[in-house]
């Protein structure tokens, strides 16, 4: 393979084609993948701002009932997997899920490990830092987010109940969503980035091995053909060589002139040796 | 009287033939030795790209080194710095082979990976690109490999036609 003339041509575009759109289709997934998964993040962040916004002024009332339901209510939304809000101690205040309402959250799980590494818990996080992926108790790969409830003017100087200033996280709203829809998006762009890599590498290595195979190989091997029938014919019997492209045809051009002053020097030789042969 | 500078004159040119094929000799031996030289870089990169596998364990975590030395650049930037390179490399491989010249350049290829490799790592985005860069790696070494080995292996076949004549002629071997 590596000896002949297509094997050497071919074998290093080949290779350097087939894993050049490897390396693309790598790097492009990853780019696309991290973008898809950002906008997921931003879409939950701007989800969970949502709630704590539309919440706020129910929560300054202390209406627990309808924050009950507006949990409630979001909870019941297609890929919404869990919605809760907890106190600082970690005592889950309001669930979509009623039998999670006052249970203590463990601090050592996925979720809440990231702030409660140290021995003081962080207060502030990126919304990268807020989102984490993990797979729930139903089987299920969710991404969460948690939003800090931080303690305002309106919070400790409010008349119905009273926080004390120096507290700054009042509570968490900690929000899942399901990450089905996102694995089906990222794996239909996958898909579509495998079909159309493996498109361009056929299109490319099977465009080049046509041409070189239309343009060079062919007329390579009619070329080699035409040789071998020519070696051993005799003087007068010397075939024009066939059409080929035109640097194989001056190669070709030359070796049956070649051929023929050959042929012509054998018969004005055999000649002078029949003269000399002949008796005076 | 004049046969003792002809004995001696053939015996200086028995030994600078000798000499000659035991050069042409040694020449052959280099590049046998020369075309290993992209298999040894491939096996040095399977060797960097396992250890970047289970996360450069021997390194400082990226956090220490991120205090140190402040915010790596970002994923992306490595990604197209990366994409950039590959192409690169590539095309100066495929030059090289077309030119047919001898460049000892695979074990500075698995140097600039490396390098990736650590990039990336040290951005925490080792996980989501560390197939484009073992990817580029293979492709890159592959092609140099190839073009080091098909350089090696016409040099080899003349140096033996070389030898041949100079064994059959007694003469040295034509230049090209």
């Amino acid at each position: 393979m590596f000896k002949t003339l297509a094997g050497r041509a071919l074998v290093p575009v080949g290779i350097a084609v087939t894993g050049f759109v490897i390396v693309c289709y790598l790097l492009l997934y990853s780019a696309v993948k991290n973008e898809v998964n950002r906008d997921a993040v931003q879409h939950a962040t701007n989800l969970a701002d949502t709630i704590l916004k539309s919440t706020r002024y129910t929560m300054l009332k202390d209406d627990r009932e309808t924050l009950n339901t507006v949990v409630f209510n979001i909870g019941e939304q297609k890929g919404v997997e869990h919605v809760r809000i907890f106190n600082k101690k970690g005592i889950v205040n309001l669930s979509a899920k009623r039998e999670e309402v006052n249970q203590q959250v463990d601090k050592k799980e996925e979720g809440c490990i990231t702030c409660h590494r140290g021995d003081v818990p962080i207060t502030t996080l990126g919304s990268m830092q807020q989102a984490r992926i993990f797979k729930n108790a139903n089987n299920k790969e969710v991404m969460a987010i948690t939003a800090p409830i931080y303690n305002e003017p309106e919070c400790y100087n409010a008349a119905c109940h009273f926080h004390p200033p120096a507290q700054k996280v009042l509570g968490i709203l900690d929000i899942g969503l399901a990450q089905d829809s996102l694995h089906k998006t990222l794996a239909t762009i996958r898909n579509l980035m495998i079909v159309f890599s493996l498109m361009t590498l056929i299109l490319t290595v099977g465009g080049v091995s046509a041409l070189l195979r239309r343009s060079v190989f062919l007329p390579m091997r009619q070329l080699s053909e035409y040789i071998t029938e020519e070696k051993n014919a005799a003087a007068g019997h010397l075939t024009q060589p066939p059409r080929l492209p035109q640097d194989i045809d001056k190669i070709a051009t030359s070796y049956y002139n070649l051929r023929l002053k050959l042929s012509k020097s054998d018969q004005e030789l055999n000649e002078l040796r029949k003269d000399k042969a002949k008796p005076e | 009287m004049t046969q003792q500078p002809l004995i001696g004159q053939e015996a200086i040119k028995t030994d600078s033939l000798e000499s000659l094929q035991q050069n042409i000799l040694k020449e052959i031996e280099h590049f046998k030795s020369f075309s290993n030289r992209g298999l040894w870089a491939v096996s040095l990169f399977l060797l960097v790209s396992m250890t970047a596998w289970s996360d450069f364990p021997f390194l400082d975590l990226p956090d220490s080194v991120l205090t140190a030395l402040g915010k790596p650049p970002s994923s992306q930037s490595i990604s197209m710095l990366l994409l950039i390179y590959t192409f690169s490399a590539i095309m100066l491989s495929l030059s090289r082979m077309m030119a047919g010249i001898e460049h000892k350049s695979s074990f500075v290829h698995v140097g600039y990976l490396t390098g990736f490799y650590l990039f990336y790592h040290f951005a925490r985005a080792l996980d989501d690109n560390y197939w484009a860069v073992f990817g580029a790696g293979m492709t890159i070494l592959a092609v140099e490999s190839y073009r080091i080995w098909t350089f090696c292996s016409e040099k080899i076949i003349k140096k033996k036609e070389d030898l041949e004549f100079v064994r059959k002629t007694g003469r040295p071997p034509l230049e090209d």
